[in-house]
């Protein structure tokens, strides 16, 4: 037996001890690994499988290669479904991802009633999706007879189009997405914020640092690596915004709202054409692969 | 209730297993648990249908076609034996082979020769029957009578002065915005049902939008009649404005209930949805009219298609056969006997009780005896004045009236026709042309790829 049979089976052996001593945490784990490989990882493989043949129904009839690709890349609705996906995901990088800072920020520096504000930020968040919607629906209804188009009548300001006008659909609902969801984010910043050492605070008072300082030397660097991760959590699911121009705008005007999600949901649910549903979605997980890993690799140096 | 069709169910399964032969249809056209009269209906139907054929065994199983359901029921082989679809899908459900060929049922019976040559087109594909009609539809003009009467609108015998031209509609719509400060007309630009009501509104303008020319099918979303139809939308909203507030989330459904709560005037629609406004959104029974679709400067037409019956693929030939048969009790057949006869007079017994209009059905069969038994049974429970609906019966009967929808991909035609309407309603300086070229751009291709291939 030579010094490298000898090592491997040494390995073998102890890896099977090391197996033993971890059974209970494979265990533990075993119902997750079940649960992610049958809801997860096998509909994930599947529908890339689904993604590469034609199919009737759900029934695969013939492998047709990227074909399915090359149809999605000639939907005349792909080019517009691919840029308003890139929009709302900009527009809710420049609206929402300060709000919940500066949210935090306040309530942190609040004296009384934090509960009662960290409730109120919270709220939106419980309302069901469909509700919520609905409810924004009223608000910015056009017409006379809009709840916003009301309160501007008594200020003499005429009735405004808001999501009809197609240049500020994306943006509303970008505002609307911010109302929602900006709270329960909020909150994961104040936890951030109060993990900070308040020694940190007191040094920089007695170096004589005023708050703009100590938030720039403070409080922004000790949460650097909480919103590196909200940010990538943020555009990943706003990559994936469906619901809400769906029952909001049906995609329009003219298309002007219509999501890459959406488009999977009509070749899904309209055409009942599963591949190319398939081939959307393969797309999109793609692109929030390349995007995630993109910037991971950017700032790692700047990793604490 | 619940508690009675759960014992209907468990006595019919335990009769069914008493008997190995025996037949179990699972019917999809069942109606739903809250629709009590309705039920005793049907409970009614199964005693009759169970006189004649012992044999089938009838297992209430309601469903509602939707989109997001269908797909799962009927890969999972759970779909109801028979189930009811809407008139745009037939196509759609026998290119998945989603649905059994039900030829050989349906010529057994004889039904084929029964049935308007139309309708069995549109359940048809290469020369097999895959469905047979609830009844068919044809667009009219439906309108809010208590509306009229406030603009003043009304005769001398208090009828509607509807408008006859799609000019008359627009400046009668304004007499009523004007006058009563509710919308003309209820234009519908949310989804595909946009589309579809304008290829109505366009051929009376001269547009066709699909032609064959040289053995293959052409577009013509963009030509001068179909841009004229556009232009009149659009001054339905920039020169008259009379719709309503958001035509763009406005669908078939919201359409109904903006006529019948008097949110609207008018709304393009047919005499199978009658109890949409009434029944469902609280309108009188008395309040509603239904009038032909106003013509244009190159005709009058009305959009004709039906409401498809489809079968399980999984669903035996006997199953078929004995759905068919229920069917027949239903009165949906083309067969007259005491049965059907009964049948017509429980449904229209039923309307009439609901606070629906009871009114001759669009023929979806053509068996003169069963059109005769039909209006019998409608004339027995009228609860409407037909004054405020012979003009529309009169037009749909005319020859050349009717038209069933472009032959090929409607649904993709009334897309590209939903975005340009979208971008016409919301936009006052859209350019209809340009539009209307990107739209043309856009469905010519599809048009190649499914049918030129």
């Amino acid at each position: 037996m030579n010094t490298a049979s000898l090592a491997q089976s040494k390995n073998k052996a102890s890896m099977g001890t090391s197996f033993r001593k971890n059974l209970p945490g494979w265990l533990l784990m075993l119902p997750s690994i079940v649960l992610f490989l049958f809801f997860v990882w096998e509909p994930l493989l599947e529908s890339v499988r689904l993604s590469l043949y034609q199919s009737e129904g759900m029934r695969l009839v013939q492998f047709v290669g990227l074909q399915n690709y090359v149809d999605v890349f000639h939907d005349p609705d792909f080019p517009p479904a691919m840029r308003n996906t890139v929009y709302y995901t900009l527009w809710s990088l420049v609206i929402g991802f300060c709000v919940p800072m500066i949210l935090a920020v306040l309530i942190n520096e609040t004296r009384g009633g934090r509960s009662l504000f960290k409730i109120g930020i919270y709220l939106p968040n419980i309302v069901p999706g469909m509700a919520m919607v609905l409810m924004w629906g009223f608000i910015f209804k056009p017409g006379n007879a809009g709840i916003l188009n009301v309160l501007l009548s008594y200020i003499g300001i005429g009735p405004q189009p808001w999501l009809t006008n197609p240049a500020w659909t994306i943006p509303l609902i970008v505002i609307i997405l911010t109302w929602q969801g900006a709270g329960a984010t909020a909150l994961l910043y104040i936890a951030g914020l109060q993990g900070i050492d308040p020694e940190l605070y007191d040094a920089a008072i007695m170096d004589g640092a005023g708050i703009w300082k100590r938030v720039r030397y403070i409080t922004l660097p000790n949460l650097f690596n909480l919103a590196r991760t909200l940010l990538i959590l943020q555009i990943i699911s706003v990559f994936q915004i469906l619901y809400q121009p769906l029952v909001m705008t049906n995609g329009g005007p003219n298309n002007a709202s219509i999501s890459i999600m959406q488009l999977v949901w009509k070749y899904a649910f309209e055409k009942y054409d599963y591949p190319k549903a398939g081939a959307v979605s393969v797309l999109i997980s793609l692109i929030l692969v390349v995007l995630t890993v993109a910037y991971f690799k950017l700032s790692k140096e700047k990793d604490l | 209730m619940r508690k009675a069709v759960f014992v209907l169910c468990m006595t019919l399964a335990l009769v069914a297993m008493a008997s190995a032969e025996k037949v179990t249809v699972r019917l999809g056209i069942w109606p739903e648990d809250t629709l009590t009269g309705d039920i005793a209906m049907h409970q009614g139907f199964v005693k009759d249908l169970n006189a004649t054929y012992p044999d089938v065994t009838i297992v209430p199983a309601y469903y509602k076609y939707a989109t997001d359901t269908f797909v799962s029921l009927a890969e999972s082989g759970q779909l109801p034996t028979i189930f009811e679809s809407w008139f745009t899908e037939p196509q759609k459900l026998i290119a998945g082979k989603f649905v059994k060929d039900v030829t050989a049922e349906v010529k057994a019976l004889g039904w084929d020769k029964k049935m308007n040559k139309a309708v069995l087109e549109l359940m048809s594909k290469d020369g097999k029957i895959y469905g047979v009609p609830r009844d068919a539809y044809a667009l009219g003009l439906m309108l809010n009578v208590d509306l009229f009467k406030q603009a003043g609108l009304v005769d001398k015998n208090g009828l509607p002065l509807y408008p006859k031209t799609w000019n008359e509609l627009a400046k009668t719509a304004k007499i009523i915005k004007d006058k009563t400060g509710a919308a003309g007309l209820c234009l519908l630009a949310k989804d595909n049902a946009g589309g579809w009501h304008f290829t109505n509104i366009a051929w009376d303008f001269g547009a066709k939008f699909e032609v064959q020319k040289n053995d293959k099918w052409v577009a013509q979303l963009n030509s001068p009649e179909a841009i004229a139809a556009m232009q009149y939308v659009k001054d339905l909203k920039w020169k008259y404005d009379v719709l309503t507030a958001d035509p763009t989330n406005e669908d078939w459904g919201t359409g109904f209930r903006e006529l019948g709560t008097g949110a609207a005037a008018m709304y393009i629609a047919a005499q199978d949805a009658v109890n949409q406004p009434t029944q469902v959104n609280g309108l009188d029974v008395k309040s509603l009219s239904l009038v032909p679709v106003p013509a244009g400067p190159k005709g009058q037409y009305s959009l004709m298609g039906g409401t498809p019956y489809m079968f399980a693929n999984n669903a035996t030939s006997a199953q078929v056969t004995a759905s068919l048969h229920y069917l027949e009790i239903m009165g949906r057949a083309p067969m007259v006997n005491d049965k059907t006869i009964a049948g017509l007079k429980a449904d229209a017994q039923n309307r009439q009780a609901q606070g629906v209009p009871v009114l001759p059905t669009f023929p979806a069969w053509t068996d003169p005896a069963f059109l005769k038994a039909q209006q019998d049974a409608v004339d027995a429970y009228r609860n409407v004045d037909m004054r405020l609906y012979n003009d529309y019966y009169v037009k749909v009967a005319q020859k050349d009236n009717l038209r069933t929808e472009e032959p090929y991909c409607a649904q993709d035609l009334y897309a590209e026709l939903t975005k340009v309407l979208q971008a016409v309603v919301t936009d006052k300086n859209a350019n209809i042309k340009a539009l209307l070229d990107s739209a043309q751009k856009n469905f010519q291709p599809i048009l190649d790829k499914t049918v030129n291939k």
